[in-house]
């Protein structure tokens, strides 16, 4: 609900509440003030003619009964309330009756009855009340049009900051440029969030900064540490010692894994402060091609019999080659690393997405867990775990849908990728179909 | 065959260095932008090992100052800096080749000799190895006179070694110069450990001399004694 909106509704609300409570007391207020000023005014009459009587100026009955409604047998006395016909309206109208007895000289008591239409008084209440509901509707109309005008004008620079927030984009590097509106508050809220996105980018350009720096300074000492370990492998002092070399190699082999998991993990900070903005078509069927003639020495190795199924169409994402060469690269490392010797690889590449399928070992817990970083299957295993991590960084990046299941039993592992996660990857199913394989 | 190597990263020059000088080069070393450029202008080079981040200015600077004054020199570039962006302008520029550190040495040996021959001698030329003979641009293996067929991997794996006569391989490095870097290295050594065997045999039947020894628990060497 907007912020006028959900006032208005309060406003309204009070105004209804308590206008229905006035004209609710207004109309018995009237109402009562115009029955008493009739009961007074027929009192007043009857006080009239029990004075005349008193002075024995009254004329006789058969005179009076022309003027007065006189009934000889006693009928109620006092006020009442009674609907007559109208002469003249034609019509029956509420009355206010009063009886009283009168003694007329030489007559004996009669019992005289004055009457007094109210319908003036229902008009009047009538008018009162249109009065009242024609200025509610006035004042709730004018509310909501005067509501609308303060949407239009007055909050106009909410707006704007609004739309200037959505479309602000960190990687530009630009602090915010607002306007300073005429209104207090707009302009300090302009100001505050002027001096948040300049910290913004400080911070970001600092962190951009940091893991540049972090990734060139790790690297290199890193560089150096592999460059001398294996210059130490070649000093022939080292076959002294049959048990010198391999220390020295094991050691070698740690600053490579370093290694790499220093650039897994400089690549998924990277991925995640969004620096790879540079995107280009990639030619995805092509690539899958080439990465998978890398791969074979190790299908080869491990036994592993892979099948390749893409369409005859160009499969074309725009992204950054760096980061769909990675994604390709971790798939496919993935498949291959927690395959069982003599297993089976199964590739599908469509223009609906990526399906990567293949045999490994059983394996317990949930799939989606897989994704989190340092996760391996295998404890002892010398790779990081970082692989799907960054798989699942890379879809996130170019909004791709990620999927990982384990059949039943654990022994077939698929991971799927949409290129638009809007298409139910149910419809994938349907079209997958077993691969023929090859040696 | 002379070399400049520009680096700045002093224990990394030194190790490179030594490295290079094992291999039978004659090297020079440049530790800035400054120094680079001064040997660039003054000297010939065969080829220039060159780092793009450089305390007072970018290599690939250097790059455009060599290839303004028609060098011959081949160009490879090393850098820790793995951005795309560079390596493309690199290849623009006309760079060689392009080796991101950490790298190893054998593999660097490798890049440089594929260069300078590349470079010297318009590829035209054979690698003589003892009672081995290689036609690079052929692809072809003779074993005193008689041909030997190799597989594509054999070749590579034996190039490999001629590129590092006398030096200590790693598992590591063999594997990755023959996956690339698709190897995340313990998954490979099984299908090095295949492909030398199996090169190992050819060779023998051929009657070749067993030159390629094995280092216990660190990789091979092709043994010049």
């Amino acid at each position: 609900m907007k912020l006028l909106a959900a006032t208005t509704r309060y406003y309204l609300v009070l105004n209804v509440l308590l206008f229905g409570m006035g004209s609710v007391a207004l109309y018995h207020g009237i109402n009562w003030a115009l029955r008493t000023e009739v009961s007074e005014q027929l009192s007043i009459r009857r006080q009239e003619l029990l004075n005349k009587a008193r002075a024995n100026e009254l004329p006789p009955v058969a005179q009076l009964e022309a003027l007065l409604i006189i009934s000889r047998k006693p009928r109620p006395e006092g006020f009442r309330d009674t609907i007559l016909p109208d002469n003249i309206e034609h019509e029956m109208v509420p009355h206010r009756v009063l009886t009283f007895p009168l003694m007329v000289r030489g007559e004996g008591p009669v019992w005289v009855t004055l009457q007094k239409s109210l319908v003036e008084a229902e008009d009047l209440v009538g008018v009162v009340l249109g009065v009242m509901l024609g200025a509610l509707a006035l004042l709730l109309g004018g509310m909501v049009m005067l509501n609308r005008w303060f949407a239009a004008r007055l909050w106009a620079p909410f707006r704007n900051t609004l739309a200037a927030l959505r479309s602000y984009d960190l990687q530009q590097h630009q602090p915010l440029k607002l306007a300073t509106p005429a209104i207090a508050e707009f302009a300090e809220l302009n100001q505050a969030l002027t001096t948040l996105s300049q910290r913004l980018v400080e911070e970001y350009e600092t962190l951009r900064e940091f893991t540049a720096n972090a990734a060139h300074e790790t690297q290199t000492p890193l560089a150096i540490m592999q460059a001398q370990l294996e210059q130490l492998l070649q000093l022939p002092v080292l076959a002294e010692d049959p048990a010198a070399a391999p220390l020295v190699a094991d050691l070698y082999g740690a600053t490579l894994r370093l290694s790499r998991l220093h650039q897994a993990l400089s690549l998924l900070s990277k991925i995640e402060n969004r620096q790879f903005a540079q995107a280009v078509p990639v030619r995805l069927d092509q690539l899958l091609e080439e990465k998978v003639a890398q791969f074979e020495p190790l299908f080869e190795a491990r036994e592993l019999r892979y099948g390749i199924d893409v369409t005859t169409e160009p499969i074309i994402q725009v992204m950054h080659p760096g980061l769909a060469d990675s994604l390709l690269q971790n798939l496919l490392q993935n498949a291959v690393k927690h395959n069982v010797r003599g297993g089976e690889v199964a590739i599908k590449l469509s223009p609906q997405g990526l399906r990567i399928s293949n045999t490994g070992p059983a394996v317990q817990g949930d799939p989606a867990r897989f994704f989190e970083r340092f996760r391996k299957h295998n404890a002892a295993s010398e790779s990081p775990g970082l692989g799907l991590s960054i798989v699942q960084q890379i879809c996130g990046y170019y909004g791709f849908g990620v999927e990982y299941t384990v059949s039943k039993g654990g022994t077939r592992h698929t991971l799927r990728i949409v290129w638009k996660p809007s298409m139910p990857v149910s419809a994938q199913k349907a079209e997958a179909q077993p691969l023929a394989m090859h040696q | 065959m002379k070399i400049l190597l520009v680096e700045d990263e002093p224990a990394l020059r030194t190790t490179l260095l030594g490295s290079l000088k094992q291999a039978g080069y004659l090297v020079e070393a440049a530790a800035d932008f400054a120094q680079a450029q001064e040997k660039i202008m003054l000297y010939q080079y065969d080829c220039v090992l060159l780092d793009l981040t450089l305390p007072d200015g970018s290599g690939l600077d250097l790059l455009r100052a060599l290839k303004a004054s028609n060098s011959a020199a081949g160009v490879l570039i090393i850098t820790a800096r793995d951005a795309l962006d560079d390596k493309i302008t690199g290849f623009d520029l006309g760079a060689d080749d392009y080796l991101i550190k950490p790298f190893h040495l054998s593999e660097l040996n490798a890049r440089v000799r594929a260069i300078i021959r590349r470079r010297q001698f318009q590829g035209q030329q054979q690698i003589v190895f003892r009672d081995l003979t290689v036609l690079p641009d052929l692809a072809e293996v003779q074993v005193r006179g008689a041909a030997l067929a190799l597989t594509r991997k054999e070749y590579d794996l034996l190039l490999y070694l001629l590129a590092n006569p006398g030096r200590v391989l790693t598992k590591e490095a063999i594997a990755e110069h023959l996956c690339g870097d698709t190897v995340d290295a313990a998954d490979s050594f099984d299908f090095i450990y295949t492909h030398l065997k199996n090169l190992r045999k050819k060779l023998q039947e051929k009657g070749a001399d067993n030159y390629i020894r094995t280092m216990y628990g660190v990789g091979y060497k092709l043994s010049t004694e």
